[in-house]
């Protein structure tokens, strides 16, 4: 039962966990006291403007992230020195105005072509002797801040018609807690992510706000509540394969309501219910066999597993359909890295995270970028796979990196690559053929955004615009650059747009109803589909997407079988 | 006797308010006087707090001396959900002189104990402050501005919404405070208790008349303050029957 704590990157998170807990529980009662949970949720979701600025100029994210978050807690605190409504009304007011910057910012000024949510990658099972070193500080910092602090923040709170009164200045005392916050929800953002920043600050305080009416033994169970719901859901999130972040928080909030729906029923009820609750978690889950080879994409891991057959156990973290800048990892994928041989990586930042995975998860991995090998090579476009000849090259990197792994079976990896090499030779002539037979005037090509670069330069398709111009999904078009290519699309005939299946479709509906464009052939960019469908495997994900852009531009007349 | 407070000629204004909140107003507060401040609700009796107080600064005049206040709010203003006890409370009286890096004293804990007591509260010193009745917050909250032990006590509507025994117990504690030599001022609507006290300054805006009550309390006075019709005098032997409608201001009719 205890078997997950064997491991050391979870062990490391367990002891992140406490170690933040006890900021975060004595915080968390300042912040449920002066009714700033809002506000720190919104300090997390500030830091956008901050990290698409530090990408875009060039320096540290962190640094990014912390000066949105102080600029953004500024923000709120000069506000409301003036104006009388709540923190919530201001936090939404300021929050809406950082968002809509960070927008701009990644679509109009800087054309953000990295995944900027990965810059502040955070989970508290990749964290490193630099992250507890850091949750320590701000636990202590935040510990001597409420020490010196709290029985202003609590005057103030109290009755803030009095405090000039007595003796203290308002706005400086609130200033520093709402920089303590600023400080210690960016701080835990970068180490364990957004979701289990808030499940850690505000709810633990929250819950036991509902028992306990005296400050300092409050402050104590919430550090005490903290500390446990995040191990005990760092323990849960092993035993049942989800992403911890998420775990914790749902522990969090499933404890929350339990506690205040026993402020109602009776004590036996709730006693049941919370032993249910842990049977059923102590049931589920199961372990798994150590795999040999880690692969980032759906595609990589298509590859590998053509190569590899059965010989090796193939761990592919990204799922089909699932946008690789929302990932956050399972603890199945940090235990499998750790026993890896070898990562093959999508690189090009892509996958940007994945070095820390592997940093932290304690194992001595071999790690090949497959990007590096590819024949085709366009500036800074991660979708490099979508040029066969680009696939050619990495299943051959694919079965070398295998047989330096396994020696022994380095003849059946190399005759399954020459087959599959085969295989992608033949798919690339047979697109080729197919793109042969449209009038080159009719190859022109309106996606969702960018990712179709490598593609449309192998086979002589003009890209004429993508509804996002960049390619970070977090971009979002300005009215002007639709106007523009709504002109574009009418002016060049252009005859369909493409969704991509992971990417909500519906600016590319409105402009196909507004050029009389098609939209309803989707194709897939950044994934495979997922199990029966077009797209299962690399090779038919390609022909699907020639078939799909063929029938599209000529009106369903041709295909690409 | 020393004078602690002299106002002259003050006037103050909200942010972005076209009219000033308060005006002319002029008056002196002596060590040992109590001053009653009359007006109707939106007279502008907190406002010449804030005023003293400096939270909101004067457009015109001057405050000379009385750098420190103790204030004493309405306490419907404090938070009832707060997990503070009376203690707690009182202890806040003690931030003022007490660096923000030092913790509380034992002598700070003795001192709030004793301001708890001398309101009468000692047998409760440990209750949470939302659990105490409307007289004792009350009472809680002269104990805290007793603690900060400064020469003038500001006190807003004390004696509204408290119970009989703790009206009295504040009369006498306030009666006492002028005693040792502070100055004492309550914002009030309540005009029989304004003849106890050592001068009354009538506001309604502006500062309709200041001085002593017998002298200054006149039907004229009283109407352009309440700015509605006197039934009757107070301390005339009759019933004291003040302009309802305006004297608990609109919502109350």
């Amino acid at each position: 039962m205890l078997t997950p704590f064997h491991y050391a990157f979870v062990q490391r998170g367990a002891l992140e966990l406490v170690l933040l807990s006890v900021g975060a529980g004595v915080l968390g009662t300042w912040i449920v006291l002066r009714g700033l949970a809002f506000y720190s949720h919104g300090v997390a979701a500030a830091a956008f403007p901050g990290l698409v600025l530090a990408d875009g100029i060039g320096f540290a994210p962190q640094l990014g992230a912390f000066g949105a978050a102080v600029a953004f807690g500024f923000g709120v605190e000069r506000l409301a020195h003036r104006r009388r409504e709540g923190h919530d009304t201001l936090t939404a007011l300021v929050l809406v105005g950082a968002l809509a910057l960070g927008v701009i910012l990644a679509s109009d000024v800087f054309h953000s072509q990295a995944n900027i949510e990965s810059l502040l990658f955070g989970s508290v099972l990749a964290v490193g002797d630099a992250d507890l070193a850091v949750a320590g500080a701000v636990s202590a910092g935040v510990v001597v801040a409420a020490a010196a602090f709290g029985r202003r923040w609590l005057a103030v709170g109290f009755d803030a018609g009095s405090a000039r009164a007595l003796g203290i200045r308002g706005a400086l005392t609130d200033a520093v807690l709402l920089l303590a916050i600023v400080v210690a929800v960016t701080s835990a953002l970068a180490a364990v992510g957004t979701m289990l920043a808030g499940a850690l600050y505000v709810v633990p305080a929250a819950t036991t706000r509902l028992w306990i009416g005296r400050l300092r033994p409050w402050q104590a169970a919430s550090v005490a509540l903290a500390a446990a719901e995040g191990v005990v859901g760092l323990w849960l999130a092993v035993e049942v394969n989800v992403p911890p972040g998420a775990a914790i928080a749902v522990l969090a909030g499933g404890v929350f309501a339990v506690a205040a729906a026993a402020r109602a029923v009776p004590r036996t009820a709730l006693a049941a219910v919370t032993a249910g609750v842990l049977v059923a978690g102590c049931g589920a889950g199961g372990t798994n066999a150590r795999p040999v080879v880690v692969a980032t994409t759906t595609q990589i891991g298509d590859w590998t597993r053509a190569v590899a057959g059965d010989e090796v156990r193939v761990h592919q973290i990204l799922q089909p359909n699932t946008d690789p800048h929302e990932y956050e990892p399972r603890p199945d994928d940090v235990l499998a890295t750790a026993g890896a041989k070898l990562v093959l990586e999508n690189g090009v930042g892509l996958d940007a995270w994945m070095a820390k995975v592997v940093s932290r998860a304690g194992g001595d991995p071999r790690v090949v970028d497959l990007s590096t090998v590819r024949t085709a090579r366009r500036q800074d476009d991660p979708h490099w796979w979508h040029d066969p000849r680009n696939a050619e090259a990495a299943v051959r990197a694919i079965a070398a990196a295998l047989g330096r792994v396994e020696p022994d079976r380095r003849a059946t990896f190399a005759r399954n690559a020459a087959r599959y090499e085969r295989r992608l030779r033949r798919l690339d002539a047979t697109i080729a053929r197919c793109f042969a037979q449209v009038p080159k005037a009719e190859l022109k090509l309106v996606t969702s955004h960018d990712a179709f670069g490598y593609f449309a330069a192998r086979y002589g398709i003009t890209v004429i615009g993508a509804v996002i111009p960049s390619q970070t999904t977090e971009a979002q078009p300005s009215a002007g650059d639709v106007a523009r290519l709504v002109a574009l699309i009418e002016r060049e005939h252009v005859k369909a747009i493409f969704p991509e299946s992971s990417i909500n479709s519906q600016l590319a509906d409105e402009i196909a109803r507004e050029t009389g464009a098609t939209a309803s052939y989707h194709l897939y960019g950044d994934t495979l589909g997922p199990k029966g469908s077009s797209g299962a495997t690399y090779l038919a994900m390609e022909r699907a997407n020639a078939n799909a852009i063929i029938r599209g531009l000529t009106g369903g007349r041709r295909g690409c079988a | 006797m020393s004078v602690l407070v002299r106002a002259v000629d003050l006037a103050a204004a909200y942010p972005q308010a076209e009219t000033p909140a308060i005006e002319h107003v002029t008056f002196e507060l002596a060590a040992g006087e109590r001053i009653g401040v009359l007006g109707p609700n939106g007279g502008g009796k907190s406002t010449l707090f804030r005023v003293l107080l400096g939270e909101l600064e004067a457009t015109h005049g001057v405050v000379e001396g009385g750098d420190r206040f103790a204030f004493v709010p309405q306490t419907e203003r404090s938070r009832l959900d707060y997990p503070v006890s009376a203690l707690d409370v009182a202890l806040m009286g003690t931030l003022s002189r007490v660096p923000w890096w030092r913790r509380t004293s034992g002598r700070d804990r003795r001192f709030a104990r004793a301001a708890l007591a001398r309101v009468g509260l000692e047998a409760v010193t440990d209750v949470t402050f939302g659990e105490l009745s409307g007289g004792q917050r009350q009472r809680v909250l002269v104990a805290r501005a007793l603690v900060q032990d400064a020469p003038v006590l500001l006190l807003d509507e004390p004696f509204t919404g408290v119970d009989r025994p703790s009206g009295e117990l504040l009369e006498a504690l306030l009666a006492e405070l002028a005693h040792e030599g502070r100055g004492v001022m309550i914002a009030t609507h309540d005009l029989d208790q304004a003849l106890a006290w050592d001068k009354v300054l009538c506001l309604n805006r502006r500062m309709v008349a200041f001085g002593a009550p017998g002298e200054t309390m006149t039907r004229a006075v009283l109407e352009e303050t309440f700015g509605a019709a006197v039934v009757a005098l107070p301390g005339e032997g009759e019933a004291v029957g003040v302009m309802p409608a305006h004297h608990h201001g609109d919502d109350h009719t």
